[in-house]
């Protein structure tokens, strides 16, 4: 399978609120990491806010992109003006 | 420990985020357009404030001495820069509003265009030098190898002593050697002239006199130099 055809199985299978849950966790546990730095500035806490921290942190709103991108995926878009009525035809 | 007015706003933001995140967690709500833009909120805006503040507070951190001796091997650096009896050019400059509490980054950042970014990559540096080897070190162990990585630039000196004034003129070592000063052949900071800014870590070399030092200290000459 190649991974395309891996990545669309996977947005095609895979559980929106797993996933929710799994952002989650991974944002608390940057935002706890980052609020650490603005209490105790020494070289440990800011470089973890701002690498390790930030890294978790973005990775938990690729999630949650995942979780929109399945969501658009499985959408049915319907036109937002209703198709003319057919015209009547002369007899 | 000091927390800044942005700070505070920071930690609003973070709050807010872990109470929507923790309110998901614990009752997972089903996912509809409602509670998506509330966890776009949670996952996404809010945090990003976190960060972005964290950035900008993190950043000024490293400014201070308390980021600097926050490693361990600088302890005696800082402790000497801090006492009020001590003649070292480090200890001198510290005790000036300029310098005060930023004096290793005012003495140690790189001033060229891209200084900010330059002076962080060293810093960066630094950190692996002191994860790599440095961390294992006690003081003792540690003060014989600590050296700067670059030669110290005379242009860092020459930020607020320009070479062009009056008093600084008028000294004769200055004027001898004015070109090798301003090209940074002669650096300021060796034996011979004004000694090194920690002489405390280099024992056996040379430093300046207490007489030579007691005059800078008593004769300030910020204007003219």
């Amino acid at each position: 399978m190649n991974p395309r055809a891996k990545i669309e199985k996977f947005l095609d299978t895979a559980s929106r609120s797993r996933l929710m849950v799994y952002a989650c966790v991974l944002g608390l546990i940057a935002l706890a990491l980052m609020t650490w730095s603005l209490f105790d500035q020494g070289w440990i806490p800011v470089m973890m806010a701002m690498s390790v921290g930030q890294g978790i942190g973005t990775l938990s709103f690729a999630l949650f992109l995942v979780i929109v991108i399945i969501d658009l995926r499985q959408a049915e878009f319907r036109p937002s003006i209703a198709p003319l009525p057919p015209k009547p035809e002369d007899d | 420990m000091h927390v800044s007015p942005l700070s505070w706003i920071a930690l609003t933001c973070a709050l807010v985020a872990a109470v929507i995140m923790i309110y998901y967690l614990i009752y997972r709500p089903p996912l509809n357009g409602r509670v998506k833009a509330l966890m776009m909120l949670a996952v996404g805006v809010l945090p990003i404030m976190t960060a972005m503040i964290g950035n900008l507070e993190g950043l000024q951190a490293t400014e201070h001495q308390a980021f600097c001796g926050s490693c361990h091997t600088m302890d005696m650096h800082i402790a000497d820069a801090n006492d009020a009896e001590s003649l070292s050019l480090a200890a001198i400059h510290s005790r000036t509003i300029k310098f005060g509490d930023k004096s290793c980054y005012v003495c140690h950042k790189d001033y060229g265009m891209f200084g900010y970014a330059m002076t962080k990559l060293g810093g960066m540096g630094h950190v692996y030098m002191f994860l790599s080897e440095y961390m294992w070190y006690d003081m003792e162990e540690a003060l014989p190898k600590i050296h700067i990585a670059r030669p110290f630039k005379n242009d860092n000196c020459m930020q607020c002593h320009s070479t062009t004034g009056r008093i600084w003129n008028g000294v004769a070592d200055h004027n001898g050697l004015l070109e090798d000063l301003r090209t940074g052949t002669t650096s300021c900071a060796s034996a011979g002239c004004h000694g090194y800014a920690h002489p405390f870590s280099k024992p056996d070399e040379e430093t300046p006199s207490h007489a030579e030092a007691h005059s800078s200290v008593q004769n300030p000459s910020p204007e003219g130099t």
